[in-house]
Order: C-alpha cells, then structure tokens, then sequence
C-alpha cells in the first residue's frame, strides 16, 4: 500500500485545486447567480422561509448537475468512442449482463433519494410549520379574478379588489389591489374562494398555496424585509386568470398600524367574508350612497 | 441481408398477397378497404395517422399560444377566453389524441409482428377502439365549431371551473363526452394488446424473450386499465354535473379536491402510458445500431414494471399546494421513481458502451431522446421535493419539466420509430440526409423553445396566462421560446417532404431487415409483411431470434461460450 501514498496525496491536491476553482467560479458569480435564478434581493431574506428554500434549490441543483453531467459525458462518450469506424467488421462483444455493475447504479440512486427525502423532510416541516399564537392574522378570498384582503385581528378590510384592466400596459403595476403586512411579525394568512380554486402566490416569499372553494387553507410566514412584492393568481380561474394580481406591502409596524388606522377611518370596518357572492361591491357602493336606492335585487341573487 | 435461412423454411412465395389487394382496383374499393380493415398492420397504420394529424393540429394551436405571447398586451387572440380554449385543446389534443393513439398505433403494428402471432387477439374489436377513438377525439375538437368555442377550463378541467356556472357553452360538453367516449376506445384496445401478448406468442416466445417493447405494450397496457376507467367515470360525473345538474364536484361537498383526485389518478399514470411505449422504441433501437444485445434486458424489465408500480402511487405530487395532501409519502413514492429510470438509463449507456455504433436517424433520434429526457428527469427530482415545488408549482417550469419529458420521449421517440419502422411499414426506407436536417432543425427548435421557460417560471411566471406585465421583464425570454417554437413547427416540413419523396423516388425494398442487426421477429418478414404477417417463422432461441437468424455465427457463439468473447472484436 506504500505506492499509494503519494498518488493519494496528489489526489488531495487536486480535490483542493478543484474546490480553490469553485469558490473562485462562485466568487466570480452574480448574487442572482448564486441563488441559482431564484428571486430574491440583495438587501437580505424576503421572508423566514426563503434563505431555506433557496439553499435548497442550489444544493439540490448542485448534485443533480453532476448526475446529468455524468449522463450526458456517458451518452456523448458512447456516440464518439464506439463509432463504428470505415475499417472495423465484425461485432463488439456481446455483453449481457453485468450483476455487480447494476446493483451498484441502483443502490446510489437509492441512497440519493434517501438524501433528498431527508433534507425535504427536514425543511418541510419548518415551511409548514404553525405556531399557535401568530402574532396576526389575515383572510385572503379569492374571487374571478381578483382578491379581498381582511384583518382579522384588526376587523378591517382593504377595498373590495378588482382585477387589472390594464395587463400587459405600462403602469398596470400600481393600479392593483394591495396588501399590507408589517415587517418581522409572525402572520397567518387563511386562504378561502368564493367561486373557483385559485393560488396565492406571492412570488418572493417562493411559496403558494392553493385557495379551493368549500376549504380553509392557511400558512405562517414572517416576512423580513420591507418592499414591494408582486403576488399571482397561479391555478386556471378562468378568461381573466393573468388578471388577478396584487401587491404586496411589507411596512414598518408604524407605517401598518397607521394604515389599519386609516381603514377604519374611512369606513372599511368588518370582513368582506366568503359568504359574499360577486355583487357585493355593488350593494356596499349602494349603501355608502342611500339615494342609489335599495337593494331590490338581494334576494334574487340570492 | 437475409441469405441465411432456417431449416424450417420453406420456399418464400413471391406471389402478390392475395388477401390485401385481390380485387381492389378502383379508388372507392381501395378506401373501402381501408375503412373496414381489421388488419392489425392497417389498424396501426390508421392509428399512427390519426394521431399524427392530431399532433400537426395541436402543433398549430401552440404555435399560436407562442406568437400570442410575443409581448405584453394581446396579439394574435381576439379574446382572453380564446387562450385558454387554445391551451386547453393543445393539452387535451397532445396527450390524448397524439401521444395515446400514437402507443395503440405503434402496438398495433408491431405486437404481433414481435411476438409472431397472425394478428390480435380481437380483431374487430380492434377496429372498434379505432373507430371509438377517432369519433371521440373529433367530437372534443369540435367545440371550436360552436359559437362559445372549445372548452377553456385547461386539460385538467379543475371543479368547479369545469361546471356550467364558470364555463357555459357546448364546446365544454363536446370536450366531456367526446374524451370519455375515446377513452373507452383506449381501454378496448389496451385489453385488446394484453390478451394477444399473454395467449398468442408462438411456440418458443417466452415471457422473458418477448421483445422490450412488447413487454412495455404490455406494461403501458395494465396502467391504461388502472387508469382511464376512473378517468372515464369522472368523466361522466362531470358531465351528469354539466348537463343533469347532478351536483357531484359541487364544493359543499368538497367536489374540487374529489375532482383532483380522480383526474390525477388517471392524470399520472398516463405519463407513464405515454412514456413507456417510446422507452420500448428506443429500446428496440439501440441495440441494432450498436450492434450488440440489450445490456441488463431483465433488469430494464423489472425497471419497467417497478416506474409503472410507482407511477399509480404518486398522482397527488400534482397536488402539494392543495394543502390536504400527505407530503411524505407522495414525495417519497416520487422520489424513488427516480432510482428505476435511472436504471433505464445505465441500461441505455451500457447497450451502447463499447459498442459499434453508427449514426442513422432512428439512431440520431434516439440519442436525441436520451439527451433530452435525462433534463426532463432531473427537473422531475426538483419538483418532487414540495419545499421548491411549492415555488414553481404552475409556473413555466413545470411546463417546461413534462414537455422536456412527455415531448422528449413521444416526440422523439416516435419520429425514432417512424425512420426505424417505416421501411416494415410501406416498404421503402425515408431518406437518411432528409432525416438528419429534420433531426437536428427538431432538437434545435426544441431546446431553443423549453429550455429558456425553466428560468421564465422560476423568476415568477405562472403557466396558463395570456398576458403579462410590462414590468415583469418577460419579453426577451418568451420572445427567444417564440422563436425557438416555429423552427420546431418547421422541422415537421422536412419529414412531410421526405415521406413524399420516399414514395416517389425510392425502390422498394426487398429484404427482410434493412437495417441488418434488428434483434425481434418483425425483421424476420418482408416488407411490409404479408397479410397474415409470417410465411415462415425461425426458431426462438433468444431474446433476438431475428438477428440469431441473420449472424448464426454470433447466435453460435453465444450458445458455447457462454461469457467468453464472442467473434471477432475489431480486427484493424
């Protein structure tokens, strides 16, 4: 075993080379890069949840760009090294089985996936874990094909949503529905749908949850850091599904208490609960202004 | 090729075949013909067919999701609802009308050519699935003739977007019944496909020297059982619901997740209906062009049989975000799906690996197959995790995930077994420089097209919408998979072209492989093979009782030395 010291050695060498290489092909990277694309900002973790969901997605990428690497280096190495070239006749040896050779490329891709299921099960956990006492909690109803958003524990609302008119022009941003949370406090949001199955997603948190007609959905998060999200419809709702869009407002508690403040001053008091069918901006818009008369048509739409 | 004969045979008739073409003269007898055939060949033929104009027709409608998706704002549709109609049929139109007429159309054809049987076990009910098949594909379609179009409620045709209240109109009826009634067209011709592989093999066929595509006909042939009765009867549920108000996916009785359910146990298991029938296809390639028999043939048997076991275990994967899922297991069951694929493609590696391998298009679509495939595997493992799929759950991503595979493995595995088969098919081989610039037009059109939309999802693009904001920043990204679609579209002119010039120019072939290494018994018949497929049979006494026949001096080899080298390995 004496020879092999040195060639092990050499392999050291090497393997420290070849990690020198990554950290300085790292360095040279991006931090967008170095997320591996995933949205995110520079300023630091949008949410508790997203430096764990995105260290995920660069770890799972790292191994699984290795395995694709070795398949495709196999694949490619096949085609050119065992051409058949213009003088070979005859047959390459008939190879049927190899037993050691496929136990071994089954049992490392077992051992990867008890791996993966590991590491899932570790951060799933935490994703969708629920304290008992979150320190607040928002209703979110999704309707065809926009959004109301309740304060439950502050009993006000945001103005009934309406979808985006303007899609696709400049400037349609900052006309949608908005929700405000306030930075670094634990909140719950219960998703409900009046009419079809829709999808919370606010893009930058990296995590949605569906909203199905007939069930109450719900998920934790503690945002962490103040700014402007944009938040998707993302399950089929219908001809203006790429409509129903909304913002996100993360504020200081300051900026949150004095926008609760400003609800309830103008009127937004109570929930706009799911048991609201489509109408319901209509008749509140009639109640603010008596003389658009009664509403003859509730028990109709009813 | 074939100089070597059996003792078993006798002398080949040279006589034209009387059962096929005895008396067809006129065109209108000729179509009759056609249309009455309970020919297995033909059947498949007609299959193939079908399902090929389908796949031109759902190419057309995704050509016009790309365009419409160019830039922000409304370009090419006239309304929003119109997109979704386009989505919704270019979904419904690939998976069911293409993909899974394109399994029945290759098992048709060469089911009982591989095992040497004279034709199905039903052969009228062969003819029957056809027909339900194609009256229920065009009845689906045919929602783009009433006045509200198609149905708009996406393939997966969620509860209770999919009800009259959300989507009104004909063309979601048409949809609803027209897929239940090709689906029973699936089903017949899947019991169909299992009864002549378990009771017609020939003396000498057993279980374990049946062809690998037979073996996954068979497979894809059970999962077709498991799966598309409970599709058939959520189906009808949802058209008793849509027509008899009968209320069954109402959500106050937690219709949507039923829904989900029951769409995605039929919904996961025909990937896999899709997907095995072209790992058969590609299987049967291989090894004729590396000149070698399979590496591990009852490993990637038991590897088939393991990814079809998983595959009816994992449907709510589609599903982690509904929230009323169990995570572990789902995850797990996906995950491990992972470990028999894998094994496929060490198979795959090790049929090539120190082979002879020449490069003719089946060969050049197949490696294509592989390439692309092995992407749409690993983008698989990422999204079987819920903590990133929860992220890219209906976005671009899994979009571009299942048409890396499901278009990997259909598309370029059947243009694959097109080239590879279409000599024992119509007796004439396509032309090989055609092949390669469709070949490489299709892989460039392909790539160009999918891989860009994985970065699209996961910088925030949900799947299904027909605009965007203009400062989401999408414009480059769709506009470079706008691009890369229409060359795919194009790379479809070329096969036209070579299919046509093919029958003008070429001569008929008249060995029996003109490939000269196929390994399973279709090589062992003219081309194309009489009516009752066989005027001979050889003796099976391997998995490859073709090419036994064709190099008895390997097949000798094999026999007395059992792990010594064979013949000569490279000389010079």
């Amino acid at each position: 075993m004496i020879p092999q010291a040195p060639q092990r050695s050499r392999r050291n060498s090497r393997m420290a080379a070849g990690l020198a290489l990554a950290v300085l092909f790292l360095a040279g990277c991006t931090a967008e890069q170095q997320r591996g694309f995933m949205p995110g900002h520079d300023a630091g973790q949008v949410t508790n949840q997203t430096e764990r969901i995105t260290n995920f997605w660069v770890g799972s990428w790292s191994v699984l760009v290795l395995v694709g690497l070795m398949i495709w280096g196999l694949t490619i190495w096949c085609a050119i090294a065992y051409r058949r070239r213009k003088t070979d006749t005859g047959f390459p040896i008939q190879l049927r089985y190899h037993v050691p050779l496929e136990l071994m490329f089954t049992l490392l891709p077992v051992v990867m996936v008890l791996t993966l299921f590991y590491f899932t099960q570790r951060d799933v956990g935490e994703i969708e874990r629920h304290a008992n006492e979150p320190d607040m909690v928002v209703e979110v109803v999704g309707k065809q094909w926009s959004w109301d958003f309740n304060y439950v524990s502050e009993d006000v609302h945001e103005p009934a949503g309406v979808q985006s008119f303007a899609t696709g022009e400049e400037g349609a941003e900052e006309s949608l529905p908005v929700l405000y949370l306030p930075v670094d406090q634990n909140v719950e949001i219960r998703l409900e749908s009046r009419d079809v199955v829709h999808s919370f997603w606010v893009v930058d948190f990296l995590y949605k949850k569906d909203m199905v007609p007939g069930f109450t959905n719900s998920f934790q998060v503690t945002p962490t850091l103040e700014g402007t999200y944009s938040g998707k419809c993302a399950e089929l709702c219908g001809e203006f599904h790429s409509d129903m869009l909304f913002n996100l407002e993360v504020v200081s508690q300051e900026e949150f208490d004095a926008h609760m403040q400003q609800l309830e001053d103008d009127g937004y008091t109570g929930q706009l609960g799911v048991d609201l069918n489509r109408n319901q901006e209509e008749w509140s818009m009639r109640e603010a202004h008596e003389e658009a008369g009664p509403r003859v048509r509730e028990e109709a739409d009813q | 090729m074939s100089t070597q004969t059996p003792v078993s045979t006798t002398t080949r008739s040279a006589a034209p075949d009387r059962f096929v073409k005895s008396g067809s003269t006129g065109l209108g007898k000729q179509i009759f013909n056609v249309l009455t055939t309970t020919d297995h060949k033909m059947i498949g033929i007609l299959y193939m067919s079908l399902a090929f104009a389908f796949f031109a027709f759902g190419g057309l409608l995704a050509l016009g999701i790309r365009a419409e998706l160019w830039e922000p704002g409304l370009q090419v549709v006239v309304s929003k609802d119109q997109y979704n109609q386009l989505f919704t049929m270019h979904g419904t139109i690939m998976l069911l009308m293409f993909g899974t007429p394109l399994f029945n159309g290759f098992a048709n054809f060469l089911v009982p050519l591989q095992i040497g049987a004279v034709d199905m076990a039903f052969p009228r009910l062969n003819m029957f699935a056809l027909w339900l098949t194609g009256f229920g594909s065009v009845i689906a379609v045919s929602g783009f003739l009433t006045p509200q179009g198609a149905a708009s409620f996406g393939w997966t045709a969620y509860a209770p977007l999919s009800d009259t209240t959300f989507t009104p109109g004909l063309g979601g009826d048409l949809w609803v019944f027209g897929l239940a009634l090709q689906g029973f067209g699936t089903i017949l011709g899947s019991v169909n496909i299992i009864t002549t592989i378990i009771t017609m093999r020939m003396p000498g066929m057993t279980m374990f020297r049946m062809p690998i595509f037979t073996w996954n006909a068979l497979i894809t042939g059970v999962l077709v059982l498991m799966a598309f009765p409970p599709l058939a009867s959520a189906l009808l549920a949802l058209g008793a619901d849509r027509r008899f108000e009968a209320n069954i996916f109402n959500p106050e009785n937690g219709g949507p997740i039923l829904w989900q359910h029951l769409f995605w146990f039929f919904g996961h298991p025909e990937v896999y209906v899709l997907a095995l029938p072209f790992f058969g296809i590609v299987t049967e390639i291989i090894p004729a062009f590396s000149r070698k028999p399979i590496f591990g043939y009852k490993t990637l048997v038991g590897a088939t049989i393991a990814i079809a076991a998983l595959s009816v275990t994992v449907w709510a994967h589609h599903m982690y975000t509904l929230g009323t899922v169990m995570l572990e297991f789902f995850a797990f069951m996906t995950m491990l799906i992972a470990v028999p694929t894998g094994v496929k493609f060490f198979n795959w590696i090790g049929t090539m690996w120190r082979g002879s391998i020449t490069f003719e298009t089946p060969m050049l679509f197949t490696l294509g197959f592989l390439t692309t495939f092995i992407f749409g595997g690993l983008t698989g493992v990422i999204l079987s995790t819920p903590v990133l799929d929860f992220h890219i759950q209906d976005t671009y991503f899994v979009v571009a995930h299942f048409h890396y595979v499901m278009a990997g493995t259909v598309v370029f595995g059947m243009f694959a077994g097109f080239y590879f088969w279409w000599p024992k098919m119509f007796g004439h081989k396509l032309s090989e420089s055609i092949g390669k610039v469709h070949f490489w037009l299709l892989t460039i059109g392909f790539h160009m097209t999918f891989l860009i939309q994985h970065w699209l999802g996961v910088i925030g693009a949900p799947r299904r919408y027909v605009n965007y904001l203009a400062e989401d920043n999408f414009d480059w990204l769709n506009q470079v998979s706008t691009v890369g679609a229409f060359i795919m579209g194009a790379s479809t002119l070329p096969f036209l072209l070579n299919v046509v010039l093919t029958h003008i120019r070429t001569e008929k072939i008249e060995v029996d492989d003109p490939w000269g290494f196929g390994a399973s018994l279709e090589w062992a018949t003219s081309c194309p093979p009489p009516r009752h497929n066989f005027h001979s049979l050889p003796r099976i006494r391997s998995e490859r009782p073709a090419f036994d026949l064709h190099h008895p001096e390997v097949a000798a080899q094999d026999h007395m030395l059992e792990q010594e080298p064979a013949v000569n390995v490279r000389t010079n």
